[in-house]
């Protein structure tokens, strides 16, 4: 019997992006889709990040998932790689990998360059290093955010050692802090 | 990103030493250059090959992506600091699973394995896979890699001991032998007492012929210690006045040390070794006056086609630390190569380029970082001109000449019979182009030497496939033929070759520039750079016309082979030649008409590739049969079955089969494969390819035994580039003398006390040189019969030297006699490739007739690397060219990584009757990475009954993955 591989939930988010003029976060719901609702064009600076709301805390039938100032911290330990926080995400921030994909992007933003650095200080500018220094031609700039085809990737790490912005990360934390 | 700041010095642990740095680099420099820890081996220096793989806080990292800043905190673990447990543990598994060719990749595979291990102690076939994905092997076909951690998580877990057991006997050290005490430099045996017996005495029941040997470079190449050339720093160069360095490498005592130097044996230009290590050439004496090793590099054209109007080279010799930049007038005879004299060392000022990657200048520089910045200061006029793209362009009326001689480097016409009657007169013709690209080799080992001032001229610390072929081409550039002695040339360990390690690419220049400066010097491609110089495969355009009856026996073959052999001949003409008479397969029919081309374009160079011309005029038969089978309706078995040659028959080139010939006993063997799959999944392809030079060539095999303190060295010139041949060599001398493998060394192969076996070329060495360590052996046999003396009093023949000189002539191509011997043998093969319903290639059944299998585990790991190597040619691997510019690194050449690969079953045909040569073996090395590309292509056209002219193969699972 082949033994399954555990997957795990990862989020394309590390926060960073201040909130908007007027927006008090802790007057905010406690769910990321009425959120948006009440903010069709997200709280922050950037729109394409963690709303914060805990949806997908609240999916989370095993506790693996937690928010608490920034986007959600999954517990490794605990996470079964079910996807309900994933289907739970408004902005589609969450994704299933194999944890031995130990590089991963960790931005959604569409916006590139300039606009991409003023709306947050952790944000993908769409340079382009990350594609350049690939050595298996395993990362694109894909609407605006870096996207690894897992089938290519060899988790050498290089695109994480090179990018200017710390947006691709090592969940082992070797190459970057996890 | 504030979190990543780390502070000055970076501190942190390697092999459980604390260690401090200023510089922010690589970690993998500064675990290479400043602790010289090289098992930590520089493959690419880009994150794609994986042979720098160590352990970071329990992860498996690449030394050349981390840096010394990013390293801050963390601990690291080099093979050198795994513990005496796993050291073995490794050694065994390695050894006894057949995991260990040319050694480059094997310590970062060690590594992998190691942390894998560590997390995860029993894992699956599968997790394994997964995590040597980023670890690149391109001699094993990672099958055996994969059984080698299997087994070595099993000996950690206790499962599976390390233990003598007969099969696997391993080179060790005589106990008892006065200079020698342990077996590795990292080794203590009272710690060990207990693990390592397993390397112990074995007699030739043990280790002769037919067994399976535990190879006598695994422990070397899995610790990491065997030193490549590359693994040659300045410290190996110690001044003569230093006892202390001296000592401290060699690990002698003060009195060890006197009586060195009381017997003379201390003198500059002496290489030593490890007194643990008897083989491991540690460091070599160099005058007291003689400066440090110093580094080389060439300014590279990066125009295919432009007249190099000026080079100014002032600003980069102005710089502090650059010795000199040398061009073209530096040269003595400015024209080297392997056989045609066309490749100029240096493009002189008014001269033309004609590849992208040409060398225009030669910086030389006190260090490596200096020599960069030299390269960049060095500023090159040319006058682009537009390039000759491909065999079209070259042959185009009023084409640019890229030699004086013309465009056409070689051609060769092979005629037998009436092929166009034959053809016109056969119930069923197929007619159709195909076309083959150029391939790379991407051996793990990046090019390299070290030159040095020795004598009155130079030695050269070199990785090739022919200690002899380097001495020429170096001798010709220097214009010292008449004295051949002065270049002396010594092979390290060869990271693997593949036939592109055939031509010299660093070993001159570094020579020009050690004789130049007088002082040692070291050249080494960085892997971008041995992508764009060392000679590809042909690429090939081909028309070929088949012919057979109503019931499928072959009748004719009508071809035209177009070969690019780019820039430069290289081995083009016999390349071109083997394409040519092995394009009519190993079928007995007797019409042909083959014309074969070879067309210089500025492409780069093409050469020897393994398969040598035969994998693409095999391709372009092997796919025409199935299309004759279709139309006359049986299977692809069949028809390959009628018309299979057998022992006695003609070969289509007029040879008579000899007794060996085994191709049916292949198509038997993977019959019941065939059969089981289903019809319309399965491909099947035969080849045969030769073993030795032959074509009237003198293609000689030489070998001198001497005894020595009580011990049989084994001399010959015959580069071990991870095939095996030493170990079979020393097989050799086992069965013939019955002597326990205690009792046999081999030297390196060095031209200055090593005669000249020829190279590594043309699947030659074990049945060509191993002729001759057999004659030898035999020669000593007779004495020690004569004289009473058995492996205990070996001592009495202590000085006595046995050479023996193996040739058996052939005849040259066109020659008129009526069955003319072209080749003294040839081995044959049957592949069946059997795809899923996805097209993704599951299982490959491989039979091979290779003669007598002298060591069935290096067999079968021939075979995997081979028919991976195949697969890949068939499906993933390309070299794009964008104007005769390569435009793919390391990581896209497509090469197939542990997760890609099929079940690949190596099947052994041997016969009993044998050739009476090197015991009956004929060698497997090349025809391995024949068939399995017409195989696989040969599923698909079953699959969906679209033939495929071009390789890699459209269409297909792996196209649709790229995409």
């Amino acid at each position: 019997m082949a033994k399954r591989i555990r997957k795990i939930s990862y989020v394309r988010c590390r926060g960073g992006s201040p909130l908007l003029d007027g927006i008090d976060r802790s007057s905010l719901p406690r769910d990321c889709g009425a959120i948006l609702q009440l903010f069709p064009d997200g709280i922050s600076k950037c729109r394409y990040g963690c709303l914060g709301g805990g949806s997908c805390e609240a999916a989370c039938h095993f506790a693996a998932i937690r928010i608490e100032d920034g986007p959600p911290v999954i517990d490794t330990g605990k996470c079964v790689g079910c996807g309900l926080c994933k289907r739970a995400c408004p902005q589609d921030l969450i994704e299933i990998i194999l944890p031995d994909s130990n590089i991963q992007p960790k931005c959604s933003s569409r916006d590139t360059g300039k606009a991409a650095r003023e709306a947050c200080s952790n944000s993908c500018i769409s340079c382009g290093i990350c594609e350049k220094v690939c050595p298996a031609g395993a990362i694109h700039i894909r609407d605006g955010k870096p996207v690894i085809d897992p089938a290519e990737c060899i988790c050498c790490g290089m695109c994480a050692v090179r990018c200017p912005r710390g947006v691709i990360r090592d969940l082992n934390g070797v190459m970057t802090a996890d | 990103m504030a979190e990543e700041v780390r502070q000055i010095p970076y501190t942190f642990t390697v092999n459980g030493i604390e260690r401090s740095v200023e510089e922010n680099k690589p970690l993998l420099r500064y675990l290479r250059d400043d602790l010289r820890l090289y098992s930590v081996k520089d493959g690419c220096s880009e994150g794609a090959c994986g042979t720098c793989t160590i352990v970071v806080d329990g992860y498996a990292v690449k030394a050349c992506v981390l840096t010394t800043e990013r390293a801050a905190g963390k601990s690291i673990i080099t093979v050198e600091g795994l513990s005496l447990r796993e050291k073995e543990a490794f050694v065994y598994a390695f050894g006894t699973a057949g995991s260990v060719q040319c050694g480059f990749c094997i310590p970062g595979m060690v590594m992998a394995g190691k942390a894998l291990i560590d997390r995860n102690p029993d894992p699956t076939e599968k997790e394994i896979k997964r995590a040597i994905r980023g670890n690149v092997c391109r001699c094993t076909g990672y099958k055996k890699i994969i059984s080698g951690i299997r087994r070595a998580a099993a000996i950690l877990r206790g499962e599976e001991e390390v233990r003598q057991i007969s099969q696997f006997t391993g080179k060790m050290l005589p106990e008892q032998n006065e200079f020698i005490s342990v077996v590795g430099s990292n080794y203590d045996p009272e710690r060990a007492s207990g693990i390592a017996n397993y390397e112990n005495r074995g007699s030739s029941a043990q280790y002769g012929m037919g067994q399976n040997v535990f190879r006598i470079d695994v422990r070397k190449k899995v610790l990491g210690y065997g030193k490549y050339p590359d693994d040659i720093g300045p410290e190996y160069f110690v001044p003569a006045d230093r006892p202390d360095l001296i000592m401290e490498q060699t690990g002698w005592t003060q009195e060890e040390y006197d009586n060195a130097l009381a017997e003379g044996r201390l003198e500059p230009g002496t290489t030593i070794c490890r007194k643990d290590e008897p083989l491991c050439n540690m460091c070599t004496i160099v005058d007291p006056e003689m400066p440090p090793m110093a580094y080389c590099s060439a300014v590279r054209s990066d125009y295919p086609r432009a007249v190099v109007k000026k080079i100014h080279k002032e600003k980069a010799e102005s710089l502090p630390g650059v010795l000199g930049v040398l061009t073209a007038e530096d040269v003595p005879h400015n024209k080297v190569g392997h056989i045609q004299q066309d490749w100029d060392v240096m493009i002189a000022e008014g001269d033309t380029t004609r590849m992208a990657g040409d060398a225009i200048c030669l910086v030389v520089a006190e260090s490596p970082y200096i020599l960069e910045a030299a390269k960049k200061a060095v500023k090159v006029e040319y006058e682009p001109l537009e390039p000759v793209r491909n065999i079209a362009e070259a042959k185009a009326e009023g084409a640019p000449l890229i030699h004086e001689s013309g465009n056409l480097c070689q051609q060769r016409h092979v005629v037998r019979g009436d092929a166009a009657k034959a053809l016109a007169e056969s119930a069923f013709t197929v007619t159709e182009s195909f076309s083959t690209p150029f391939t790379e080799h991407a051996f793990l080992e990046p090019e390299c030497a070290v030159s040095f001032p020795y004598g009155d001229g130079v030695k050269i610390l070199s990785t090739d496939q022919g200690a002899y072929d380097t001495r020429h081409e170096t001798l010709i550039m220097f214009g010292w033929e008449d004295t051949p002695e002065r270049v002396v040339v010594e092979n390290q360990l060869i990271g693997g070759g593949f036939g592109g390690k055939e031509d010299v690419t660093t070993q001159h220049l570094s020579a020009l520039a050690a004789v130049k400066y007088k002082r040692p010097v070291k050249m080494k491609f960085s892997r971008s750079e041995s992508l764009r110089v060392h000679p590809k495969r042909h690429a090939m355009e081909g028309t070929f016309t088949l012919g057979c009856d109503e019931n499928g026996i072959l009748t004719g073959l009508d071809c035209e082979i177009n070969f690019d052999t780019g820039a430069y001949a290289s081995l083009c003409g016999p390349v071109l030649e083997r394409a040519c008479t092995h394009s009519v397969g190993p079928y007995n029919y007797h019409n042909t008409d083959i014309r074969g081309f070879g067309y210089y374009t500025n492409n780069p160079p093409a050469g020897a590739f393994r398969g040598f011309g035969v994998c693409q005029s095999q391709f372009a038969l092997e796919s025409l049969l199935n299309v004759l089978a279709r139309k006359v309706g049986i299977s692809p078995w069949e028809i390959r079955y009628r018309n299979a040659i057998e022992p006695g028959l003609e070969l289509p080139n007029g040879q008579i089969a000899d007794v060996s010939t085994a191709l049916k006993e292949t198509l038997v063997a993977v019959k019941p494969y065939f059969d089981d799959a289903p019809e319309d999944r399965v491909g099947i392809a035969c080849a045969m390819k030769n073993a030795g030079v032959g074509v009237g060539l003198p293609d000689k095999g030489r070998a001198r035994l001497e005894v020595k303190n009580g011990l049989v060295w084994i001399f010959t010139a015959a580069s071990d580039i991870g095939q095996g041949c030493q170990t079979v060599f020393i097989q050799d001398v086992s069965q013939a003398t019955d002597l326990p493998i205690t009792k046999i060394w081999i030297g390196i192969s060095n031209t200055e006390n090593a005669p000249n076996s020829g190279t590594t070329s043309g699947s030659r060495q074990t049945l060509v040189t191993g002729e001759a360590v057999r004659g030898a052996a035999l020669m000593l046999k007779k004495a020690m019969d004569e004289e009473g003396v058995t492996e205990e009093t070996l001592d009495k023949l202590n000085g006595r030297k046995f050479e023996y000189e193996y040739f058996e002539p052939t005849d040259k191509l066109g020659s008129d006699k009526p069955h003319p011997k072209s080749h003294i043998a040839y081995g044959y093969a049957t592949n069946v490739a059997v795809l899923d319903a996805d097209g993704r290639v599951t299982d490959i059944y491989a039979a091979f007739d290779a003669g007598k299998v002298v060591n069935p585990l290096s067999m079968s790991g021939q075979i995997e690397g081979g028919v991976l190597m195949s697969m890949g040619y068939a499906l993933t691997e390309s070299w794009p060219l964008r104007d005769c510019v390569p435009t793919a690194r390391y990581g896209t050449l497509g090469l197939l990584r542990s997760t890609d690969i099929p079940d690949i079953h190596a099947i052994h045909v041997e016969k009993d009757e044998l050739l009476d040569a090197s015991y009956g073996a004929k060698g497997v090395g090349e025809i391995t990475s024949i068939p399995a590309a017409p195989a696989i292509a040969g599923a698909y056209y079953a699959k969906d009954g679209v033939l495929r002219t071009k390789l890699p193969i459209g269409n297909s699972f792996y196209s649709k993955k790229k995409k």
